[in-house]
Order: C-alpha cells, then sequence, then structure tokens
C-alpha cells in the first residue's frame, strides 16, 4: 500500500465534494490523502459485500418447494483469511494515522506563538507585542443597493448574518498555539488546517500549523476600501459544546502578507483613544452578551433608560440596589458574580487577567459615552449626549 | 422453578384486586410472567422512541436556515429590522429559556438523553430479550421473576424523573454532562440534577436485567442445550448483559459525583475548585463506551437468528460469532479514550487509536459471517429480512466510515462534527433501530399472536430507509467541510445540506408513522398467526403463539442444534412446503 500523496496539488472532483476546499498547510492536504485512501478502501469493501448480497439474494430467493442448497457453515482457511486481510489493512491505517498526527501536533521551534483565550462566548488572539485584533466582519451580507440605484426595485432590504471578530496571520509562517479557557471547556477548530484541540480551564493545550503562501486568487473583501486584497479567510469554529451561543463561538482567521499584518499589529498595538479602545473591546469581546440599543440579550444592556445604562440605578437579584458608577463597572468586569443585576442568571466569567488597566478604562469610557447620565446619577449636558438622542431617554 | 410457580399462584388467589379494567390493569402491573414484562418494557422504550423522535424533528426543524438580520423599510418608510432562521423561538416562553438557541440546546440534549438512556439501552434486551431469552433457552422465566419486575419499575421511575425534568422546562447540558458545564449551567434549578438522577435510577434497572439474563443463561438452559447449543441471539443477550453489569456501576458513581459537585460544589471536576474537567470525560466514556456494545449486540443478536431462519441456512461460523460477541464485549472496556483524543496526552491517543483498531476486527468478521449466510440460501424476502439486508447496508456504512475516526490524523478534524453524528447514527439507528424493527417483525406473530400486513410493513421499511440515508448521508459531507456538532446556528454554505437532511428527517417520520399503522391495524384485525409462520427451528417456536403462560406444556429436550434447516423438520410446519436438501452435507 502506497502513502498517500499530498492532495492539495492535484484534488480530485470526489475530495472536492467531501472537503469543499483545500487543506490550508501541508499536514492537513496529507491527512485529507489519508482520508481518501481510507473511504476508497471503504468504498471497495463495501461495494463487494453488497454486491454478493444483492447477487445471493436474488439468485437464491425462495422459491416454491426448492430447498436451500447444501454448503459448509463453516471454513478455516477462509475465516483466518477475513480475519487478517481486515487486521493488516487497520495496521497500515493506525500507523499512517499516527504519522499525520505527528505532523499536525509537533510544531517548529522558531514558531510564532499565539496566547489564545476562551470564553463563554468568544476568542481572544493576543499576538507576541501583547496587541490584539479589534476588527470584526460580517457572515454573510447581502443588499439591494445596487438594483435601487437601478431603479430595478423600489423597497430597500438588507440581510446580515451575525458579526465575528477577525485575527491575522501573515503567510508562509509557523504558528504555535497556547491556548486555555476562562470557563468551561471549547474546542479551537481550524476546518481548513484540518486540526481542532480542545481549550480547557486548568491547563494549556495548543497545536501548530505552518499558514499557506498565498496566491494570486487569494482575496478577500477589505471592509475600509471596499476592494478586494490579497489574504485568505478561513473559518475558526468552537467544536466543543459550550452552551447558548456555542455556534456563535466563531471567527475568522485571515491570513495576509508580512507587510499588512505587521503595520496591523503595530496599529493595534500602540494606544488609542479610551472610547474608541472601548467599543474595539466591545465588538469582539462583549457583544454577543450585551446590546447598546436596549435589547434584552443574556446580559444587560449599555443603552441607558429603563434603568439600564451607566449611571443609573442597578436593581440587583438579592432585592438591593447599586449604582452603576465607575466601581460598579470595574467589579462587574473583573469579578461578575459580585453583583447580578435582577432578572438575569450570574454566567460572565472573570475577567480578572484578561484585560489589562487600559482596556478597563476604555469600556467604562465606552459606557459612559453610550449613557445619558453621569456617575452620580444626574444628566449629561447637551454636548455629550448627542448620540444617545434617537434612543430616547426616561426623561 | 417450583418458588416461580409458587408466586404465580401467590399473586392470583391470596389478592383479590380491583374488579373490572382496573383488575386487567393490577394483573399487568404486578405480573411475573417475563413476557407480560417483555411488552411492558415494549411499550415504554416505544413511547420514549416517540418523545426521542419528536425532539429530532425539532431539532433538524430549526436547522433549516441560519439567522440572519433583515432590514427593510416598512410602509411608512422606516427602516425596520428583524431576524430570521430562529425557527424555535416560538417556544422560548413556554420552556422558560433565555432565548432560541437554549430551546435548540434543550431539545438535542433531549433527544440525546432520551434515545440512549431510555430507548436504545434497554430497548431490544429488556423488550426482546426479557420476552424471548428464557422461552430460546427452554426455561418458564427468568431466573429471579420479581426481581424482573422490579427493574421495570425501576425503569418507569427513572423515566419520570426524565419527563419530568422535561417538565420543568429540560436541560441544556447535552446527554452526555460534560463537566464543568454541567455543573454551572442552570445552577438555581433541580431540573439538571433531575436528569442526572434518571439516568443514575435507569442504570439500576439495567444492572438488574443484565445480572437476570447472566444467571438465567447460565442455569435455566434446557435438558440437552450446551453453551454451543444456544441460539446466536441468547450469545449476544449474554455478553449485553455482562457488559451492563461490569460498566453500569461506574456511570452510577460518576453521576453521583456530579450531582454532590453541583449541589455542595466539592471540587472534584471544577478547576476553579481545584478538579480535574477531563476527569469526568474518562469516568464518562469508560462506561459509555462499552455501553456502546449494550446498544449493538442485541441488534447483531437478532440480525444473525432473521438472516438464518428466513434464508433457511445454518448460520455460517456460528463460534466466529459467538465469540466475536464476548471479544467485542472484552475489548470494549478497553478504547474508550478515543472519544477524547482532542482532550489527551499524544502518547494516550496513540494507544488509544491502536486500540480502537481491535474493536472493528470483530465487528467486521460478524459482518463477513451474515453475508455468507445468504449463500445458496432459500431467501425470503419479507419485512424481517429486508430490515436485516438494510442493516447490513446501513451499520457496513456505519462501520467503515468509523475508519477514519479511529485514524488520528483524520479523527483531529472529524472530531465533534457532522460527520461523528452522522456516523454513529448509521451505527445506533442503521444498526441499532434497523435490527430493532427486524426482530419486532420477526416476533411480532410469536408475541402477539396476530400476523401483520406483509405489504404495507415492507412499504414502511423502504420509505424508513430511503428517509434515513437522505438524512443522515448529507451530515457525512457536512462534517467533513466544517460543520460542528450542537450548533444551532451555521454559515450560510452549509444550508444546502442541512435542508436535504431535515426534508429526509420528514421521510423518516412517514416511514414510522406506517409502521405504527400496520402494527395497530395488526393488532385489532390482524390474521391469527401460526405456532411457526417462518419455519424457525429455536424454541419459541416450538409453543403456541402467543406462548402459553409456563411456555411450554412439558419442559422441552434439546436434541438438535437451533440452525440445523438442513437435517431437521420445523415444528409445527408442513415439510412440503420446505423441502430438506436432497443431500445434506455431513459436517
Amino acid at each position: 500500500m502506497s502513502t498517500p500523496t499530498l492532495a492539495s496539488a492535484n484534488m480530485s472532483f470526489f475530495q472536492k465534494i467531501i472537503f469543499g476546499d483545500h487543506a490550508a498547510s501541508e499536514a492537513g492536504a496529507w491527512s485529507d490523502g489519508l482520508f481518501m485512501m481510507i473511504t476508497w478502501f471503504s468504498i471497495v469493501c463495501f461495494v463487494i459485500l453488497m454486491t454478493l448480497m444483492v447477487y445471493w439474494v436474488i439468485k437464491y430467493r425462495r422459491r416454491p418447494g426448492v430447498a436451500a442448497q447444501p454448503s459448509p457453515s463453516h471454513n478455516l482457511n477462509l475465516e483466518i483469511l477475513w480475519t487478517v486481510v481486515p487486521s493488516a489493512s487497520m495496521l497500515v491505517m493506525f500507523v499512517l494515522g499516527f504519522r499525520g498526527y505527528a505532523m499536525k501536533m509537533v510544531s517548529p521551534e522558531n514558531a510564532m506563538e499565539l496566547k489564545v483565550d476562551a470564553w463563554k462566548w468568544a476568542w481572544k488572539v493576543t499576538y507576541p507585542n501583547g496587541a490584539s485584533s479589534p476588527e470584526v466582519s460580517f457572515l454573510s451580507y447581502k443588499d439591494n443597493m445596487a438594483q435601487l440605484e437601478a431603479g430595478e426595485t423600489d423597497t430597500y432590504f438588507k440581510s446580515t448574518g451575525l458579526e465575528y471578530p477577525v485575527f491575522y496571520v501573515p503567510e508562509d509562517t509557523s504558528v504555535r498555539l497556547r491556548m486555555h479557557s476562562q470557563d468551561v471547556i471549547h474546542s479551537f477548530w481550524i476546518p481548513e488546517f484540518r486540526t481542532k484541540m480542545d481549550v480547557i480551564p486548568n491547563r494549556y493545550t495548543g497545536f501548530g500549523f505552518h499558514t499557506p503562501k498565498l496566491k494570486s486568487s487569494d482575496t478577500y473583501l477589505d471592509a475600509a476600501s471596499m476592494t478586494q486584497v490579497s489574504g485568505r479567510d478561513m473559518w475558526i469554529f468552537c467544536a466543543e459544546y459550550c452552551g447558548d451561543e456555542h455556534s456563535r463561538m466563531a471567527a475568522t482567521l485571515r491570513v495576509v502578507p508580512q507587510e499588512v499584518f505587521d503595520a496591523k499589529v503595530k496599529d493595534w498595538g500602540t494606544p488609542k483613544d479610551p472610547i474608541e479602545l472601548g467599543k474595539s473591546l466591545y465588538k469582539t469581546m462583549c457583544k454577543i452578551c450585551h446590546s447598546i440599543d436596549g435589547s434584552p440579550l443574556i446580559g444587560p444592556t449599555w443603552a441607558s433608560g429603563n434603568g439600564f445604562g451607566f449611571g443609573y440605578e442597578a436593581a440587583l437579584s438579592d432585592g438591593s440596589s447599586a449604582m452603576r458608577d465607575d466601581n460598579y463597572m470595574r467589579e462587574s468586569i473583573l469579578d461578575p458574580n459580585a453583583k447580578v443585576v435582577s432578572g438575569f442568571v450570574p454566567s460572565m466569567p472573570a475577567f480578572q487577567s484578561q484585560l489589562s488597566e487600559t482596556d478597563i478604562e476604555g469600556l467604562i469610557e465606552y459606557m459612559k459615552f453610550l449613557s445619558d447620565q453621569n456617575s452620580d446619577g444626574s444628566k449629561k449636558d447637551k454636548q455629550n449626549q448627542q448620540a444617545d438622542d434617537t434612543a430616547g431617554s426616561d426623561g | 422453578m417450583t418458588t416461580n410457580d409458587h408466586a404465580h399462584h401467590e399473586g392470583e388467589s391470596y389478592f383479590d384486586g380491583p374488579p373490572g379494567i382496573l383488575a386487567k390493569v393490577w394483573q399487568w402491573m404486578s405480573t411475573v410472567d417475563h413476557k407480560k414484562i417483555g411488552i411492558m418494557y415494549l411499550v415504554a422504550v416505544l413511547i420514549m422512541f416517540f418523545l426521542g423522535g419528536v425532539s429530532a424533528l425539532v431539532v433538524r426543524y430549526e436547522l433549516l436556515d441560519p439567522v440572519r438580520t433583515v432590514e427593510t423599510l416598512n410602509e411608512a418608510g422606516e427602516l425596520v429590522q428583524h431576524t430570521t432562521g430562529q425557527r424555535l423561538a416560538p417556544l422560548v416562553d413556554i420552556m422558560g429559556a433565555q432565548n432560541a438557541n437554549e430551546v435548540y440546546n434543550r431539545f438535542f440534549t433531549l433527544h440525546g438523553a432520551l434515545m440512549v438512556f431510555m430507548f436504545i439501552i434497554p430497548s431490544i434486551p429488556a423488550s426482546m430479550g426479557n420476552f424471548f431469552l428464557p422461552i430460546m433457552l427452554g426455561a418458564k422465566d427468568v431466573a429471579f421473576p420479581r426481581l424482573n419486575l422490579l427493574s421495570w419499575y425501576i425503569y418507569v421511575i427513572g423515566c419520570l424523573f426524565g419527563v419530568l425534568s422535561i417538565l420543568m422546562g429540560g436541560v441544556d447540558t447535552g446527554w452526555t454532562f460534560y463537566t464543568p458545564y454541567s455543573t454551572t449551567t442552570d445552577a438555581d434549578h433541580w431540573r439538571v440534577i433531575l436528569m442526572i438522577l434518571a439516568a443514575f435510577i435507569l442504570g439500576f434497572s439495567s444492572i438488574l436485567t443484565g445480572m437476570n439474563f447472566v444467571v438465567t443463561v447460565h442455569k435455566l438452559r434446557a435438558p440437552g442445550m450446551g453453551w454451543f447449543d444456544m441460539p446466536l441471539f441468547i450469545w449476544g443477550i449474554y455478553a449485553t448483559a455482562v457488559i451492563q453489569v461490569l460498566a453500569t456501576p461506574v456511570i452510577g458513581i460518576t453521576l453521583l459525583l456530579l450531582v454532590f459537585e453541583r449541589v455542595m460544589r466539592i471540587g472534584i471536576f471544577d478547576p476553579s475548585m481545584g478538579g480535574d474537567p477531563v476527569l469526568y470525560q474518562h469516568f464518562f466514556w469508560f462506561y459509555s463506551h462499552p455501553v456502546v456494545y449494550v446498544m449493538i449486540l442485541p441488534g447483531m443478536a437478532i440480525i444473525s437468528e432473521v438472516i438464518s431462519v428466513h434464508s433457511r441456512k445454518h448460520i455460517f461460523g456460528y463460534r466466529a460469532i459467538a465469540f466475536s460477541s464476548l471479544g467485542i464485549a472484552a475489548v470494549s472496556f478497553l478504547v474508550w479514550g478515543h472519544h477524547i483524543f482532542t482532550a489527551m496526552g499524544e502518547l494516550a491517543a496513540i494507544l488509544f487509536s491502536g486500540l480502537t483498531f481491535l474493536v472493528a476486527i470483530p465487528t467486521a468478521i460478524k459482518v463477513f459471517n451474515w453475508i455468507a449466510t445468504l449463500y445458496k440460501g432459500s431467501i425470503a424476502l419479507n419485512t424481517p429480512m429486508l430490515y436485516a439486508l438494510v442493516f447490513l447496508f446501513t451499520f457496513s456504512i456505519g462501520g467503515l466510515t468509523g475508519l477514519p475516526l479511529a485514524t488520528l490524523a483524520t479523527d483531529i478534524h472529524l472530531h465533534d462534527t457532522y460527520y461523528v453524528v452522522a456516523h454513529f447514527h448509521y451505527v445506533m439507528m442503521g444498526g441499532t433501530v434497523m435490527a430493532f424493527m427486524a426482530g419486532l417483525h420477526h416476533w411480532w406473530p410469536k408475541m402477539f399472536g396476530k400476523m401483520y400486513n406483509e405489504r404495507a410493513a415492507m412499504l414502511g421499511c423502504v420509505i424508513v430507509f430511503i428517509g434515513f440515508n437522505i438524512t443522515f448521508f448529507t451530515q457525512f459531507f457536512l462534517g467533513t467541510q466544517g460543520m460542528p456538532r450542537r450548533y444551532a446556528n451555521y454559515v450560510d454554505e452549509f444550508q444546502t445540506l442541512h435542508i436535504i437532511s431535515t426534508y429526509g428527517s420528514w421521510l423518516l417520520l412517514l416511514g414510522f408513522l406506517i409502521h405504527l399503522g400496520t402494527f395497530v391495524a395488526s393488532l385489532i384485525a390482524g390474521d391469527k398467526a401460526t405456532a411457526n409462520p417462518w419455519g424457525g427451528l429455536t424454541l419459541e417456536w416450538e409453543t403456541s403463539s402467543p406462548p402459553i403462560e409456563h411456555n411450554f406444556h412439558h419442559e422441552p429436550v434439546v436434541t438438535h442444534g437451533p440452525y440445523d434447516y438442513e437435517t431437521i423438520v420445523p415444528p409445527h410446519w408442513d415439510p412440503k412446503d420446505f423441502p430438506l436438501p436432497e443431500n445434506p452435507s455431513s459436517h
């Protein structure tokens, strides 16, 4: 039996139906080849068995008055044969599987280490310089602006999927992941690298991969410039069931040219306006449970009004109340279960070691920006309130 | 056996039950007759199968489309926003959930828990095993008839705990109860504990039934029946019973620890209290992997009977099939790690991968033996045989698609995806449920004394077969292309395959409804069944249909093997219909 060949060079039609897309790494392509080999072996076995079954069922179907013909009820040689052949085939699969596993698990020594943090329900990737990506993209986006402008339709229609964070990695680089979970078990899966590993609360886990070289056909739509630029998007999914928003615990891994990556990481590493920082952190880390338009999600909304928002009294589940001031917010981020708002379940993980002081200040500044009241409950003056005029306040 | 007789008399003469219909009910509820208990189990597991099936349909319905936010202009020209694709949203308030995803999560948990703990584990052993194991051994009853009734009551109490938990809103832990999610979710509710206790209680029913069967097989075989004269159905049930007795206490202890963890926060599994969450997975799969064979071995046992009887051939490789059942039972205790390749060290993963391939070999041998049995037979294409052939088709796919899951390099891509979902449905549903249906049609005339409409049953079988393959074959491709399990929502590119799969599930429903109709019609207006409608040689065909209370008028003496179709004329059977071969081979 020959070892499987590198599949990415010539992916068969059948393989395309099965995997949908090329594996992004050599180790992934190798295991696809192994999968195809096992699949062809299985198809051959299956066809032989089913052909015999159907042929015999037709040939020896019951006819009135015709007896079954005598035949031996066992045959030692035959039975030894059909024990040894599957055993030998499976030994081959085991050895090749072991080899492919080693390719996926062992990462090169000079690999770039990315820190992956997981919690219910988001991923955060931290780069070697301590920065993390503030970018998000829509899962799917459709609108009929073009038809509207061309006069083909007179009603506006826009459909979007959910919004996910985007993590960047440079092309043709070895990457090693060092992963840890804040709460329950998650699993970090990049289908195009054909590898996943559980992310566990009490220990580090990880795996390595080598990002592909970008081809001229690898492009994605850049949101800022609305043009196709060089890069390749891949999905990251959480593969271990972790609760309500398990299916939203996805992200995009974007492979870009080295210089684009360097510029991005440098930009994220430099200090920003606190509100802008808070807003980008909100989008990547908080949005899944907290709205900013007043709609109730898993956690309380950050929009002001109806007893919510910065500078408003919070009714707590133990019957008491507390003013949402800077210290309340700080405590709620670092130790969320200390004060739980009435009507919500304590399900937020603690962000004690997740956020820097700058990050926490940024988030609080962003909450202040969203609210129409100050930390002592007084109304903000008009100037700062523009953003909330349309949201309405309880006056 | 005298104590059994005594028990019967006691039940009938010393207790004057309430009159009328209540007397009838009481007669059933207090029976120690293994046949009645078998039928009571059958009714109970079918109810659970129905509930589990409904929750599966709900899960598939939600997956028709992904969530999208749509913005349009209303008549007044204002921008309005609404969400599409959350089909279970109307159930949020009814179930007291926080959002539509949680409703979905509860339904897939219910589907798993009901199907595994309440349907598939007890399905064949407790219903058909209870009914036929003593008769096939030539015994009057199981070794401990009262224990048998007790195990049914324990089963029902366990089911009630589960149903109570569902009525309180259901749980969203997944049927595997992985920590620390299961110890922290819905922290202020009792329903998670109720569901865990349901599984704990059901375990006792399983242990008692298993022990009863082991003792019955050892002690109550009819005179003349040696170990290798037993029908293969008995071998399969025996191997199953051994696993039940040895493995179930482990899950009992594990589930109790889980309850302690939730209630008292003792910190065995929760890392924030110094525990290890992966330890739970090892405990859990140490039971739940052997239990995979509790689910499939009885199915294999039925197939051995059905193929042999309906093709009028001696089963090929009797000893190989018998020993492979025991071999599977033994090796099944050593392979639990393949459920957690992505959460364990590299060395352990490699060892478990190698051991996992070992368990595949006896299974492959059985399939070869069944197909070889067809050779030169006189094959009747009736419903039981059709279901046995469907089993060979779907179970072979299930087995072969397990190979990339045992192979480490490919497993860490496929683990926790729809590929795994498809694989175990091909094994559990394509294997056990198809065998269950084969057995039910095979033994229906014996159990109820009525024949069913053969054409309607075959139509049901064909529709179930097509619906099953449409539902689950698509899921292999979903998995390899990147669709994770237990997702209430998904990325757009998977939608086409999900829609096909959901349509298939509706066809499955239609197929099972046809079977339900066939069975009800049979009970009401079916032709009376003869003692031996298929010409079988095992002992259950020597007694009337349905069997008399003590199974046989005289204790049977076994003088021939269970599959000697070439030399023996089946009892109650006209040899004109089934001539013996002219030159019986001597072997």
